[in-house]
């Protein structure tokens, strides 16, 4: 075995006990109750239905909520870092990240308008409000990004050809568009404090207070992604020399740019959709991976899924670990770190960006 | 002899109304060598870009083996021809082996993993190209003349019936255009049908068994070597500037001349 596929066996193998041990540590760490690791593991079980619940109904609730909050967080954090790594190789660039096809601004808007038509947001309204309301949002939010995807393909798409150039200006034309819809609904709304409030806390991203519903969405949407790695891996490697020659050893660029773009967007608009906006873990942890195990997308892409799982469960048990409970929403701490590691990405390639 | 390639009178325009491409036919027989020589700006990158199916003809047909090049599907394509490039516009951060590995991409099977045997035809595609020992280099770390020799030995590997070939010889020092060259023969003597669009007149007139010349878009005429390296063919094409004269064995020799007349 080379020294690369041991590289890339022991980082998927850190990956999974750090995957584990944040799981469980979520399970336990939080404001009102903390839990004993052995208590955790029994109300797990009993949630499995494999064993009795915990003394107090309310433990045992608070248990369920944590649950679904670290398995959403899991999901979107590998559906971010999976659309991610899908963008950078379509677009052969580790600067890109899935907000350049609109996924994040699209979803930004649906989100709005959906805040409009509930009347307000807040994490406990969406879980307690009545009826459809509560789906509303996410499903907003999902077809705002989706939406907004398919139409920065459609309109970069002239004669049967979408160069990654043309889609990478009309994906930056559409976003400005997009984001001035959002701030004219902003700016319509500032009067309303409740419904002004909500948009923002939005923005924010959040993964409190999820339910197996929200799992639900941003799962399938990864399941969906992940499903078409076997189809776009080899293919994406091919593409490393220009568009051209992978078609002149058989890649069907076409399909293969479709297919790579559902996948980003189906993973990505699922992530935002339940989570709001958080920014950075696309762009992040690809490039990361990347860096640790080299560029073959057939190993790259799952990696950065379990990657993606990691940083962002890691992220929120480190602030609640270190701050308490929401000191500071996903979205703000994800831009906190990425800012910075954004500006450090482009320091070091900065030979590469004089080149263009 | 059975036609391999058969181009019948494409046209090609590029998106900004650039007829590169006005009327270009051609026929390539099984086991034969073809040069395709015409100058600058003449057509010739972009005909060989239609007859591989990555430019879509405006008007006129390209058949490989029976079958239209434009619906073929993308890899039973690649199985029957195969496309050495000029150059790669970007170059690829894999290793060599990798990058040869790619010419194996239309062979695989379900999984797209790589088989004993597809690392065996990478390992002796490799060692034809007299390029086995860069195969764990990175392909940046390749001078310009290996990395020629890379995009050979992928083409080898890809293991179709036609070869397409562009300008293979740009950045080689003499010893190593022959070697491309004679890569390139000895396929052509084990059946295989190759295509090089090239500058060199006189490896065109060594290797190739027909040329055919280009001029602004169009094939306006082709031929045993001997019969189109001359004088007559030659000059309205390129102008006056050339000397004439012969190898030993009796083919041709072009080579540009400042005093002439």
């Amino acid at each position: 075995m080379n020294s690369n596929a041991r590289r890339v066996r022991l980082c998927a193998v850190v990956f999974v006990i750090l995957l584990g041990a944040l799981f469980f540590g979520s399970l336990c760490l939080g404001t009102t109750v903390r839990f004993s690791p052995a208590e955790a593991w029994r109300g797990l079980l009993s949630l499995l239905g494999l064993g009795e619940a915990l003394e107090t109904a309310s433990r045992q609730t608070i248990l369920e909520l944590r649950l679904w909050r670290a398995l959403v967080t899991i999901g979107v954090g590998a559906a971010l870092a999976l659309s991610g790594g899908y963008i950078q190789g379509l677009f052969q660039n580790g600067l890109a990240s899935p907000s350049l096809i609109g996924v994040t601004g699209g979803a930004a808007l649906g989100a709005a308008v959906a805040v409009l038509i509930v009347g307000g947001y807040a994490p406990r309204l969406v879980l307690e409000s009545l009826g459809g309301n509560a789906y509303l949002i996410p499903l907003f939010g999902f077809a705002g990004a989706f939406g907004t995807t398919a139409l920065v393909v459609y309109l970069s798409s002239g004669g049967g050809r979408t160069s990654v150039t043309s889609l990478l200006l009309t994906g930056i034309a559409v976003n400005m568009c997009v984001a001035g819809l959002f701030a004219a609904i902003q700016s319509l709304t500032l009067e309303n404090w409740e419904v002004s409030r909500a948009i923002l806390a939005w923005t924010f991203g959040t993964l409190d207070d999820r339910s197996g519903y929200h799992a639900g969405v941003v799962f399938s949407g990864l399941a969906l992604a992940a499903a078409c790695i076997p189809f776009t891996a080899v293919e994406l490697d091919l593409l490393k020399g220009g568009e051209a020659d992978a078609q002149s050893v058989g890649v069907d660029v076409k399909r293969l740019k479709w297919l790579a773009i559902f996948a980003a967007a189906v993973s990505a608009a699922a992530a935002v959709a339940v989570a709001g906006q958080i920014a950075f873990v696309g762009l992040v942890v690809p490039h990361l991976v990347r860096l640790a195990i080299g560029a073959s997308h057939r190993v790259l892409l799952w990696l950065s899924m379990l990657g993606g799982a990691v940083f962002l469960l890691g992220a929120e048990f480190a602030q609640r670990w270190l701050l308490g409970d929401s000191a500071l929403q996903p979205g703000v701490v994800m831009a906190l770190i990425g800012g910075p590691f954004f500006l450090v990405l482009l320091v070091r390639e900065r030979k590469e960006i004089t080149a263009w | 002899m059975v036609n391999r390639l058969v181009a019948e009178h494409v046209a090609f325009e590029y998106s900004n109304g650039l007829a590169a491409l006005v009327d270009a036919s051609l026929e390539l027989a099984r086991g034969e060598l073809v040069a395709v020589i015409g100058p600058n700006g003449s057509g010739k990158s972009t005909f060989l870009r239609c007859l591989a199916g990555l430019l879509v003809p405006k008007s006129g047909t390209v058949v490989v083996d029976g079958e239209d090049v434009v619906t073929l599907p993308p890899r039973e394509r690649a199985c029957r021809l195969a496309v050495v490039p000029q150059f790669l516009p970007r170059l690829p951060d894999v290793r060599v082996q990798d990058f040869v590995l790619g010419g194996r991409y239309a062979h695989l099977g379900r999984w797209r993993s790589a088989t004993q045997h597809d690392r065996a035809v990478v390992r002796a595609a490799l060692s034809s190209c007299d390029a086995a020992d860069v195969e764990s280099r990175l392909m940046s770390e390749l001078s310009g003349g290996q990395r020629q020799r890379v995009l050979v030995a992928r083409a080898i590997a890809q293991e179709a019936g036609v070869l397409l070939v562009d300008e293979p010889t740009n950045s080689l020092d003499p010893e190593h255009q022959l070697a491309v060259f004679r890569s390139i023969a000895e396929l052509v003597a084990g059946g295989r049908s190759a295509l090089v669009v090239t500058h060199d007149l006189n490896l065109a007139s060594q290797f190739a068994s027909r040329a055919i010349v280009m001029q602004a878009g169009r094939t306006i005429t082709e031929g045993p070597v001997d019969r189109v390296l001359t004088r007559e063919v030659l000059e309205p094409v390129y102008g006056p500037h050339l000397f004439f004269g012969r190898f030993a064995s009796g083919r041709p020799i072009v080579v540009p001349w400042a005093d002439a007349r």
